[in-house]
């Protein structure tokens, strides 16, 4: 079995905010394996977006804080990357999909550009002109190690000249050539005569046309993980079906690993191999997705599932889940979500809230739960 | 000239909300807000010092001024005389040329100041104030109103062409040296800044869905102009007010200080005039402490207004709140819902209830 | 897309035309304070006159105001600003005057943007830690300083300890012919390097004060709107295509966030030229700023004329200020359309 691209062990996110500390993203472990698509679902609030960003340590960090857990990346912790290292390991080992495409994109920089440049950082790394990122234990010592040409770039200051620069940058396209891989992406992301855009700017465009330029743009890097954060929730129902059939096409060509959030389970169900489903920045549910549909093992993934509202059902009203999701600073004891669970009893509330552990005897390893009572889920109306 | 309402400044979802909040409650968020930035605090205490100070010279002089602008300092034992005496521990600033006590000067001096100031900056947020609300509102083309509006807008724009200091030298050129005639000189180029702003402050509320709803109810014009625009205006204005006094009262010094006799040393005692009285006659390196305590007077207490006024302005501008939510403590959760802002949220838009003009 | 060259010159024609009425008001405002504000004028400006010549100006001031108005627009246009009491016309020595306060004035300019704009950066950057409050007291400190005060403190206690000299653009008359009278350009074009270093050692310290005094718009404009920009996501996209701290903040963000600071540009040009006023007396730079320093009566030689021409003047340079302010705008915001 190949090592997973993502490993996150016990993450936990804290913020900082006037009345105290406030944790966002509680004890969060799972496994993205490679070539697999892992959805994250949850309602908002529950930390998935917090999640998301916590991995590239993308959070701003004087309010947010990683308070504990590691994040293994292709063998490296991230967590434990000095802040100068990380754009070493953004681009091109990890990238990310935005919700808000027209925010996403610088607004004042044409679209040429803008892809141009993540084309260019990835042909430089490549090339061995800017350090890049290598996978493993400790990726940044080189001792007692035949250098590699990038490594030996890596340990010089990144300056042009010298004969591995030299030699490196005479292997690089040039301007026609960057131009012509531009025009490749576009196209690789369904943009008909990609050459009318490239003069545009992102307010020019429509939603749909900005997204995938945004995919573009970060798949131009050959990312081993690429992260997408509600990347069809700001889009039109229409359009979001026809960026999630580019996506799993991508998915299909490229191989890539993704992490995949969202609030929709109708999206996750088209998209993902494999379900997390959050709540009060807890993982709760995580298994292959078809099961977690099927079979689910918490009262809250059933919950939500009974909520979507069918077609054509046109008796009685919506299946609501009573209550609502608690403030992350008044949080229940015990279990997060016991005040409004069917099933709870006087062990939820008292004991403290229960891992992701192997759920029933009814399904396979890979499918956990976080709950006292898995097995009374699949009686619940 | 930028025109503030080509872009609008936020969404109405992301607007300043009209409140309505109990008394004590009030009062403990003001507190709260002067509390988040130790810059605004400490602006803050300075201001209320300064204004207590003031006022204790004012109604109790004895107890801070050992020597009244009437007084003579008094012959010492010892020294014949105490013309340009540096500073000692009976005159902790020395004295002039006049033998005055600088001390005691510079704090007769500073109620003058702080009111001079004061009047100033409030009545061009009045006048300014009036008119740019006016401006702002009944903007509509083609009627009375909207006609008063575009001359009112004209006018602003050819007095804001002219910098405040040198249309006031200019008006003081031309109403000859006298206190009340500086006054006048700078309140007449002060107002267009309050009118700016003002201005702008209501275009950015005019269209809030809930003045629609008070018009579609069949709410008169002025009244929603009074009652609902007004005080959603009230708070970048005060800011802005808090700011000037500092700055009204370095250009009122300066203008004192290039127009010779404009206000006329040592009746009544003025921190301006006493630096060009000064350097008009006395040589500045040899007596250092009759140009460093006046200025340095001038210096502390616009500093004071402008650390709590631009403090102030961080908190309640509702952009660089929202922004700064993101890298301080500040009572707001997490970030988790992402920033459905429209091309407003992005575009940074030219600072219609701001101007930086300072 | 609206955005052609072409159209540029649409853009720029219309906020042209725009220019017009302001002028025009910039005139009768002037008109207004020097004829009808004034109290009694004749005796105080002109003290030295003899008798015949008070008479004569104050029929000028009895005559009808519309009068008064065409004969003041036509002198203008004529070239006839006004004489000193001394009778030399004013406007010549304002033309000549004009570069040295522009060399100073686009200096400071100069220094405002390269070290203001980053200082901004970095408060906004460390919004709320200490090097934000660092920057913010120094801007602050600035502002509050009354520009004859810096000035004085520059002159007297700066100047002789950096070995810096305290009057004038050169230290002698230079020797070549001054052909665009900005006293470091004229030095370097004429190749001669040891006077162009006198003229920077003698430009530095006032554009310093000048720069100091006002920094502070800059830097809080950059401030604000690099914090409105920060949080958005495009930032984080330029983050994670794996530039470094420095890209992502110069290259993606400042140039977003330029685009607002450019509003204050008329402002702060407004702010600059009042502050020449002083400060060129004081330090004995030749610009239009000691001309109507010493027009106020600064050195006991009241000019009106003299005064009211530097006003105006000054009032045009805040309109052209603005006008390219508002050109800036239009051409660095992918989002305004020009035709």
């Amino acid at each position: 079995m190949t090592e997973p691209v993502l490993s996150i062990e016990h993450l936990s996110v804290d913020y900082q905010i006037a009345s105290g500390v406030v944790r966002a993203v509680d004890d969060v472990s799972l496994t993205v394996p490679s070539g697999r698509v892992v959805g994250i679902v949850g309602e908002t609030g529950c930390g998935k977006s917090t999640l998301a960003q916590a991995i590239p340590r993308l959070l701003p960090e004087p309010p947010a804080r990683i308070a504990s857990g590691q994040v293994i990346f292709r063998g490296t912790d991230l967590v434990r990357v000095p802040a100068r290292r990380l754009p070493l390991v953004r681009g091109t080992g990890i990238g990310m999909i935005f919700q808000e495409p027209l925010n996403s994109l610088n607004p004042a920089v044409k679209v040429y550009d803008q892809v141009a440049e993540a084309v260019l950082i990835r042909q430089w790394r490549d090339a061995g002109i800017l350090p890049t990122f290598r996978g493993g234990p400790n990726p940044f010592d080189y001792s007692g190690r035949p250098l590699p040409e990038a490594a030996q770039v890596l340990s010089r200051p990144i300056l042009p000249g010298g004969p591995a620069a030299e030699r490196a940058r005479r292997r690089l396209p040039g301007r026609l050539g960057v131009r012509r891989e531009v025009l490749d992406f576009l196209r690789l992301v369904r943009i008909q005569d990609p050459e009318t855009i490239l003069d545009c700017y992102p307010h020019e465009l429509s939603g749909g046309m900005r997204q995938r330029i945004m995919i573009a743009m970060s798949l131009s890097e050959r990312p081993s993980l690429l992260i997408a954060d509600e990347p069809t929730s700001a889009l039109d129902v229409t359009i979001q079906a026809q960026v999630l059939t580019l996506m799993k096409e991508l998915i299909d060509e490229t191989q890539a690993s993704i992490l995949f959030i969202s609030h929709d389970f109708g999206v996750i169900a088209e998209i993902a191999d494999d379900l997390g489903v959050m709540y009060a920045g807890r993982l709760v549910e995580f298994g292959p997705v078809a099961d977690v549909f099927r079979s689910p093992q918490h009262p809250y993934t059933k919950g939500l599932l009974r909520a979507i509202p069918e077609r054509y059902k046109s008796e009685g009203p919506l299946a609501a889940i009573p209550g609502s999701v608690p403030n992350l600073s008044r949080l229940p004891p015990g279990c997060k979500y016991h005040p409004r669970c069917p099933l709870a009893q006087a062990v939820c509330r008292e004991d403290p809230p229960p891992e992701l552990t192997r759920a029933t005897a009814a399904v396979g390893e890979t499918h956990r739960s976080a709950c006292h009572f898995p097995e009374g889920v699949a009686g619940l109306p | 000239m930028v025109d503030p309402a080509r872009t609008p400044r936020e969404t109405p979802a992301q607007a300043p909300v009209h409140r309505r909040v109990p008394g004590g409650r009030l009062l403990r968020g003001y507190y709260r807000v002067l509390r988040a930035n130790v810059l605004s605090f400490v602006g803050f205490i300075l201001v209320v010092a300064i204004v207590l100070v003031a006022l204790l010279v004012v109604l109790a002089p004895h107890l801070l001024v050992r020597y009244g602008a009437t007084q003579e300092t008094g012959v010492y034992s010892g020294a014949p005389t105490l013309f340009r005496w540096p500073p000692s521990f009976a005159h902790p600033f020395g004295t002039d040329g006049s033998s005055l006590d600088l001390f005691s000067e510079i704090l007769l001096a500073l109620p003058l100041d702080l009111g001079i100031a004061l009047a100033i900056a409030g009545f061009a947020l009045l006048t300014g104030g009036s008119l740019g609300l006016i401006a702002g509102f009944f903007d509509r083309p083609g009627t009375v109103e909207g006609y008063a509006s575009a001359v009112i807008l004209r006018t602003t724009d050819v007095f804001l062409a002219f910098p405040s200091l040198l249309l006031g030298l200019a008006i003081v050129a031309a109403l000859g040296p006298g206190l009340w005639q500086v006054m006048l000189a700078i309140l007449l180029t002060w107002w267009p800044y309050y009118v700016r702003l003002v201005r702008g402050e209501v275009l950015a509320v005019k269209h809030l869905p809930y003045v629609t709803a008070a018009r579609a109810a069949g709410v008169h014009e002025w009244r929603i102009l009074l009652r609902h625009v007004l005080r959603n205006v009230l708070e970048p204005v005060v800011v802005y007010f808090t700011l000037d006094i500092g700055t009204v009262l370095v250009t009122f010094s300066t203008i004192a200080f290039v127009i010779p006799g404009v206000v006329s040393y040592p009746r009544p005692p003025e921190w301006g005039s006493m630096l060009s009285f000064f350097n008009l006659n006395y040589a500045i390196s040899q007596y250092w402490w009759e140009v460093a305590f006046p200025s340095g007077a001038i210096f502390v207490t616009a500093l004071a207004f402008s650390l709590l006024g631009d403090g102030l302005r961080d908190v309640l501008d509702p952009r660089t709140r929202r922004a700064m939510v993101e890298s301080v403590a500040a009572p707001s959760p997490p970030p988790e819902a992402p920033e459905l802002g429209g091309p407003a949220a992005t575009s940074p838009s030219p600072s219609a209830s701001m101007p930086e003009g300072m | 897309m609206g955005r052609s060259p072409g159209d540029l010159a649409i853009f720029v024609g219309r906020r042209l035309v725009q220019l017009l009425p302001v002028l025009l008001g910039v005139i009768v405002l002037a008109f207004l304070v020097t004829h009808v504000a004034a109290i009694d004028p004749c005796p105080r400006w002109y003290p030295k006159a003899s008798p015949s010549t008070l008479a004569l100006c104050e029929a000028q001031f009895r005559a009808p105001l519309l009068n008064q108005f065409a004969r003041y627009f036509t002198q203008l246009l004529d070239g006839n600003w006004g004489t000193s009491q001394l009778g030399s016309p004013v406007l010549p020595a304002i033309a000549a005057d004009a570069p040295a306060t522009l060399e100073l004035v686009l200096t400071a300019l100069l220094l405002m943007v390269v070290i203001g704009i980053p200082l901004g950066v970095v408060a906004a950057q460390y919004a709320g830690r200490w090097p934000d409050h660092l920057v913010r007291v120094l801007y602050l400190s600035g502002w509050a300083t009354p520009t004859y005060v810096g000035a004085i403190i520059a002159v007297v206690y700066l100047a002789h300890p950096l070995g810096l000299p305290m009057s004038g653009d050169f230290g002698a008359s230079p020797p070549f012919a001054q052909r665009t009278h900005l006293s470091v350009l004229d030095a370097l074009l004429a190749g001669n390097l040891p006077f162009a270093a006198d003229a920077v050692g003698h430009l530095i310290l006032p554009a310093c004060v000048l720069a100091f005094i006002n920094m502070g718009i800059a830097t809080r404009m950059t401030r604000a709107s690099m914090l409105e920009v920060l949080p958005l996501d495009f930032v984080k996209s330029a983050r994670m295509k794996g530039l470094s701290n420095v890209v992502v903040l110069y290259k993606h963000a400042l140039r977003n966030a330029l685009i607002t600071t450019t509003t204050v540009l008329g402002v702060t040009a407004g702010e600059l030229l009042a502050g020449t006023v002083v400060v060129e007396e004081v330090f004995g730079w030749p610009g239009i700023g000691a001309y109507a320093f010493q027009s106020m009566g600064g050195t006991g030689q009241p000019n009106f004329d003299g005064a009211i021409a530097v006003v105006v003047i000054f009032a045009l340079g805040v309109v052209l200020a603005n006008l390219i302010a508002d050109i800036l705008y239009g051409i660095l915001d992918p989002r305004v359309e020009w035709r």
